[in-house]
């Protein structure tokens, strides 16, 4: 039994883009796991799950 | 020479996409029943099977994999392809009905989950060494062949432990979990690992492997799973997503590519029988 990949959702506290983290990314990330891909700021934790229902709203970091 | 047969097995439709996920993933009986055979034709030797109840939900109701088996044996005749019964659709199901359609389905193959973990990071996926010793041997009684499926190392030497204990036969058929949350994270470097460790715990030549790898590890997995002398396994049940950004239209997109991937190596695609042979299923 798999459930796809679990997402970690963010919004950037700066610009306010949404996006995700693939939570098997973060050995990729590392450190930067969460960070807005514009401005390189931590994001604002917002939820996380196997593609919620409103996943396209959210830029995949990757 | 001849050319190495790689396997593809087909997990089409899980325990938790739905429609709203993705609109192609089969629901219903007729629905996986339909995709099974599509995958076939597509080269798919195994057919990994999740039930959904009346709501999409994933079950382990016997009624909805008998309805779903005897579907497939009887519009699809023809369709001689190996069926894998999940024992773990629900985690809210106990024990008993884990295995309740094992036992009356009598299918080739059912899963084989070596260890508990949390999942999804929600809840309790539990296989307590009670279930897994009578699952084992449950297995061995009635002649299916376990899938042993390993989200991450610490599995693999559990099917170890349990290999000396006779609970499980050698040859042992691993599933490699790759990417799934609270498993080992899906990687080249992670997939040799998995491979060694089972080179080392069960022993080359006494057990054959496959793997996935859920998001953006699916084809990485793919090709090293080509690469690394194993077989594959693809579908919705992992990823419901082709590429970044566009949804599946079909589980048999996802067998062609892998069986398209296969052929470019320089491999061939096993056939049903090829994967019984190689399985030891005769």
């Amino acid at each position: 039994m798999t459930w796809g990949p679990l997402f970690l959702y963010y919004h950037c506290p700066k610009c306010s883009k949404k996006f995700k983290y693939e939570l098997d990314m973060m050995t990729e990330f590392g450190d930067e796991f969460g960070f807005c891909p514009d401005c390189k700021v931590m994001g604002v934790y917002e939820k996380e799950g196997a593609r919620t229902l409103d996943d396209a709203e959210y830029y995949e970091v990757e | 020479m001849a050319k190495k047969k790689t396997i593809i097995t087909a997990a089409v439709t899980g325990a938790w996409p739905k429609k709203e996920n993705n609109p192609n993933v089969p629901m219903t009986p007729a629905e996986i029943a339909d995709d099974v055979y599509s995958c076939w034709k597509a080269g798919a030797a195994i057919a990994h099977l999740h039930m959904r109840d009346d709501e999409g939900n994933g079950t382990m109701d016997t009624a909805k994999f008998e309805e779903t088996v005897n579907l497939i044996h009887t519009k699809y005749p023809d369709c001689d392809i190996i069926l894998n019964l999940t024992t773990s659709g629900d985690i809210h199901a106990d024990d008993e009905i884990r295995v309740a359609h094992v036992k009356k389905l009598k299918p080739e193959m059912a899963s084989y989950d070596c260890g508990s973990m949390n999942w999804l990071n929600s809840g309790l996926f539990i296989n307590s060494p009670k279930f897994l010793t009578d699952c084992g041997m449950l297995f061995q009684e009635l002649n299916v062949k376990p899938e042993i499926e390993a989200f991450d190392p610490g599995m693999i030497g559990n099917a170890a432990y349990y290999l000396k204990k006779g609970v499980l036969k050698a040859p042992l058929h691993f599933q490699f979990c790759m990417g799934c949350a609270n498993g080992i994270p899906g990687s080249m470097k992670n997939l040799i690992f998995m491979k060694e460790t089972a080179d080392e715990l069960i022993g080359k030549g006494n057990y054959t492997w496959s793997c996935f790898g859920v998001g953006h590890s699916a084809m990485e997995m793919l090709y090293g799973a080509v690469a690394l002398g194993g077989n594959i396994r693809v579908g919705m049940e992992d990823n419901v997503m082709y590429a970044k950004g566009v949804l599946a239209d079909s589980n048999t997109q996802f067998v062609e590519r892998a069986a398209r991937v296969i052929r470019e190596y320089g491999n061939d695609v096993a056939t049903p029988d090829e994967a019984r042979e190689i399985l030891s299923l005769k």
